[in-house]
């Protein structure tokens, strides 16, 4: 679970380095679920000038089989309308929350 | 076997969305099957507070919603009695009767679930 956006706080970027590391390593990442500020990264038209580009890294996540979900509600908070978001990710209740915590064996929160 | 999950209320009410994102995510996953476990710690105690009256903020009292949380099926609260004492505070003082715990049994309460969710 992201709980923070991106480029504000570290917690982010830790979740994709983790994902990474974790999937080098051979684990299998049954989901990311991006809450509360979170969801910023769902955005696609994220376009950071000569810096790292955290909004596609989740989405190149998403497309390499990772399920990649953005909560319905928080993105209505933000005013992340659906065309704003990216192909990637999809957007979702805390249903994909409660079906990653069933089915994860380690449960690992980024927050700032 | 199905999760066994903490919510870990660690931040008062009002000043950050992690409380009521922790209270909204319980209300969202506890109709699925899954036992949620609700922990007051550190300025976590201030969410279960009585009495809260946010209206000038032009927020909902947060503390009233936790005994809602019984119509979803959750219903085990505990409460850090050091953060309480801390806070000049007892049990008596919060929305729903959570269970004292000093720092080794909440220690043995969180190893006991699945998985932890600091809000």
């Amino acid at each position: 679970m992201v709980l923070d956006g991106p480029y504000q706080h570290q917690a982010a970027d830790s979740a994709v380095q983790f994902v990474k590391a974790a999937r080098a390593k051979g684990h299998e990442i049954v989901g990311i679920f991006l809450f509360a500020d979170g969801v910023n990264a769902a955005n696609r038209f994220i376009n950071p000038p000569g810096e790292r580009n955290v909004g596609r890294q989740f989405d190149e996540l998403g497309a390499a089989g990772i399920e990649v979900v953005a909560c319905t509600a928080c993105a209505k908070f933000r005013g992340l309308k659906p065309d704003l978001k990216s192909d990637h990710v999809k957007l979702s209740g805390l249903g994909s929350l409660a079906e990653f915590l069933g089915k994860a064996e380690r449960f690992v929160t980024f927050a700032a | 076997m199905s999760a066994r999950v903490a919510f870990l209320m660690r931040h008062s009410p009002y000043g950050t969305v992690y409380p009521a994102e922790g209270f909204r995510a319980m209300m969202g996953t506890g109709v699925f099957e899954m036992d949620i476990v609700v922990v007051f710690v550190d300025d976590g105690v201030y969410a279960a507070l009585k009495s809260q009256k946010p209206e000038e903020l032009d927020m909902k009292p947060l503390g009233d919603g936790f005994p809602a949380l019984a119509e979803v099926g959750v219903k085990e609260f505990y409460v850090h009695g050091e953060s309480l004492a801390e806070r000049g505070l007892s049990a008596g003082d919060l929305t729903v009767d959570a269970a004292v715990v000093d720092s080794a049994r909440l220690a043995e309460v969180l190893a006991g679930c699945s998985a932890v969710l600091p809000f």
